[in-house]
């Protein structure tokens, strides 16, 4: 019996041997561009295969027609086509990182880079080189479909019920877990796990629904309702951590007490995200929905300190809010498996966002990528007998692309995959091709080729040696039905890559330094400038109008602080050794966490700066307030400066003492005011206002702590790479 | 002092120019130069490392070229 290894390598080898077939059959030039087609859109289900090819034969269609375009309007300028194309790369560079579609930008940067220096020089055959780009593209995606499709067909519908129930069963899980950190018995690091092991859940599934909605009709039939659920989803995993950083304010005794029906509004709702994940597995459920109240003892509310009461408040709706988010899912699920319709709930509108808010790091990468263009490019027009000619500065950009998207991956990694796939491909194409003598003896040799390739890197985490293999293996035996053998086409090829990664090294640089440590310090001060700005912002007054500039920085700001953290993350496993020789990963791990605290307290914060206040305690208070954020903000200051600049004793001191005042100060404005002028939403949105202020001076306080603990001094110090 | 007289590699019957080999060894040789550097701690004595790199890059290559292989 086959493995599915092997019955994929199988589906992939014999694509990539009848698309040669038919391309050599029909006497096209260029097979190997139908036998890229095969290589990279093989992938593990008929569904992730079909979208992935999708993006391609559009990427492609797109590129065709920019590509013609640009050759239409500046075929006699040399330099305005460099610049155009190099543009619209850089364009394609900059949408590829932050699109669904990512793939579809990546395809079409790289044929319009292919097409413009196959058919740049040569404008004469332009369109037929684009439209045999595009008709290998497809013959390649069409032969895989088919060979998918009837050779050991593997459907995703399994995998995505499989991933949509792991999604309901480790959220129903982790809130449990979180139940438990309110009934005392619960267990902090399970928690955390949890909420990790959440994310990479709900990635799976996002995943499974792209490719299941294409091959399963009963999806594709209800991929509105699955759309909803999905964003459905997304809400709940996000209240679900809010709920879990807010029970870290508060005391667990002090929910118990004053709610009196916690436990009954707890259990109701773990029972409901249960039914979910039953559901979700096709079995009918055992109950239905029930309404929860969750009601305060006011009496013993009264009797906390101001900022306790504030905490209990956000705590409470919280879970409110997942009261919510748990009935609507269950009326979504009930709905999708045909046990029950959901109420009419109105799609929620769509947010058109009117400012455009670039992402600096995406705008790095572009700057890289079209650093990458232009070296290769000026070197094949000033340097004479470049290896690879008009290869090496489309290889460049096609591979480009992608580097300069992952600017953490060192170029030193792609170096043994390059000379390894060179040397195998070389290795065929000098010593076995000149044997052949018959399409039987050559589809065989394609065949046992590809099979080896895709056998042997089928881990997801080997994509990256199977990529090169494939596609050094159809670009150095250049099939065709005029085969020529040249030693100097395999010389010229690996001579090509030792310039292609000297561009990618050099280009590292561009525009700042590529150690991780520095990266990761300069993103730091990045966050702590956004900080800043963001509480200078909360000084304005609510009634004056705000201009649209100001509007932007503070839009563009707060993407900042709420985007950074998760881009330190992806940063901090390339940190180097040498810059953790007295520091853990676990320290560093843990900067993160509280650094990703203390963004959600931000965001919190500015949601509730915004909501209307009642206007006598917004007189009293406004003083002390001011204190307060300007403490924070000069925090935030040093802190940009360098990130163990916060000096923790210090801070602490002065925001506890802050804190203390403010306090003392709400109890007097409260008492001296008769209860006429406030109404109990004005006090409870109060709360919510206290709440958030002292969320964002504990997470800070967290933040220099952890940042405290680790030692900066290496980071700093110069290093080769 | 004589230097060597440029001439071709032989290797498998496939002739390489000696400025090639030159480059090798020394991007080789930078190599091994920055590595140590690094792990003595002798980096940080450098106000920019990379252009530092590229010039023991290219102070190899010259030397090796002129004195040892004949570029």
């Amino acid at each position: 019996m086959l493995s599915r290894k092997a019955k994929e390598s199988i589906k992939v080898a014999l694509a990539m041997t009848i698309a040669y077939g038919i391309s050599l059959s029909q006497d096209w030039d260029k097979p190997y561009w139908a036998g890229f087609a095969v290589a990279f859109v093989s992938l593990a289900s008929i569904g992730q295969s079909m979208n992935k090819a999708a993006l391609r034969m559009f990427g492609t269609l797109m590129a065709m027609v920019v590509a013609l375009t640009f050759i239409a309007l500046f075929a006699q300028d040399r330099w305005a086509f460099i610049l155009t194309v190099s543009v619209y790369a850089g364009f394609c560079c900059y949408m590829m990182s932050g699109s669904k579609h990512a793939y579809f930008w990546q395809l079409s940067s790289t044929v319009v880079l292919i097409i413009s220096l196959d058919a740049g020089p040569d404008p004469v055959n332009a369109f037929n080189t684009a439209v045999l780009r595009a008709e290998q593209t497809g013959l390649g995606i069409l032969v895989y479909s088919l060979v998918a499709i009837f050779l050991w067909p593997n459907r995703s519908v399994s995998a995505f019920n499989a991933a949509a129930t792991e999604l309901a069963r480790t959220q129903n899980q982790f809130y449990q877990a979180c139940l438990g950190l309110v009934q005392g018995q619960g267990d902090v690091p399970e928690v955390r796990r949890l909420s990790t092991t959440i994310v990479q859940a709900k990635t799976r599934f996002d995943q499974q629904l792209n490719a299941a909605e294409i091959d399963s009709t009963d999806v594709w039939e209800l991929r509105r309702t699955w759309r909803r659920y999905q964003q459905q989803e997304m809400e709940l995993m996000q209240a679900l951590e809010r709920w879990r950083e807010s029970l870290a304010e508060v005391e667990a005794q002090h929910l118990l007490r004053l709610l009196p029906n916690l436990e009954t509004f707890g259990a109701e709702l773990d029972g409901r995200l249960a039914q979910i994940a039953q559901m979700l597995g096709d079995h009918a459920p055992d109950r239905v929905l029930q309404i929860q109240e969750l009601a305060f003892d006011k009496d013993a509310l009264r009797r906390l300190p101001y900022f306790d009461r504030a905490t209990v408040v956000v705590a409470r709706s919280n879970m409110l809010q997942l009261e919510q988010l748990t009935r609507a899912l269950f009326e979504t699920v009930s709905e999708l498996k045909g046990y029950g319709t959901a109420s009419a709930i109105p799609d929620p509108p769509r947010s058109l966002q009117s400012l455009f808010l670039p992402d600096l790091d995406r705008l790095a990468n572009v700057i890289r990528f079209m650093a990458i263009i232009w070296m290769s490019w000026l070197g094949l027009i000033y340097i004479n007998d470049l290896p690879g000619g008009t290869g090496l500065v489309s290889f460049a950009g096609a591979l480009g692309i992608a580097i300069a998207n992952m600017p953490q991956v060192s170029i030193s990694k792609l170096v043994a995959p390059a000379a390894g796939s060179v040397l195998f491909a070389g290795i065929l194409y000098i010593f076995l091709m000149p044997t052949l003598s018959s399409f039987i003896g050559l589809g065989l040799m394609i065949f046992g080729a590809t099979f080896a390739i895709t056998y042997l890197y089928s881990e997801p985490q080997q994509m990256l040696g199977r990529a090169f293999g494939l596609a050094m293996f159809v670009t150095i035996a250049s099939i065709s039905n005029e085969q020529s053998y040249n030693f100097l086409s395999v010389a010229t090829t690996a001579m090509m890559f030792p310039l292609i990664f000297l561009v990618y090294a050099t280009t590292a640089y561009f525009p700042w330094s590529p150690r991780p440590e520095r990266r990761f310090v300069r993103l730091l001060g990045r966050y702590f400038r956004s900080s800043e700005y963001l509480m200078s912002t909360m000084r304005w007054d609510p009634a004056r109008p705000t201009t649209r500039l100001e509007r932007w920085k503070k839009a563009f700001h707060a993407r900042e602080v709420a985007t950074l953290p998760a881009k330190l993350g992806s940063w901090a496993p390339h940190l180097d050794n040498w810059a953790l020789s007295s520091t853990s990963m676990e320290q560093v791990q843990t900067l993160m966490t509280s650094l990703q605290l203390l963004s959600h307290r931000m965001e919190r914060l500015l949601g509730e700066r915004d909501k209307p206040q009642a206007p006598f305690l917004v007189q009293q208070l406004l003083e002390d307030i001011r204190a307060w954020r300007i403490g924070i903000q000069t925090s935030f200051k040093r802190l940009a400066a360098g990130p163990a600049a916060g000096g923790t004793e210090v801070l602490r001191e002065r925001l506890n003492q802050t804190l203390d005042k403010l306090e003392a100060r709400i109890k007097e404005a409260v008492d001296n005011t008769p209860d006429a002028q406030y109404s109990e939403r004005d006090a409870e949105s109060f709360y919510r206002l206290l709440a958030a202020h002292r969320g964002v001076s504990t997470a800070l306080v967290e933040y220099v702590d952890n940042a405290a603990a680790i030692d900066w001094a290496p980071w700093h110090e110069e290093r080769f790479v | 002092m004589l230097t060597p007289v440029p001439h071709e590699f032989a290797i498998g019957g496939v002739y390489l120019p000696p400025i090639l080999i030159a480059a090798f060894i020394g991007i080789l040789a930078a190599l091994v130069t920055t590595r140590l550097l690094n792990r003595y701690r002798l980096s940080r004595y450098f106000f920019y490392p990379p252009l530092v790199s590229l010039a023991l890059m290219i102070i190899y290559t010259v030397l090796i070229g002129t004195f040892i292989v004949g570029a």
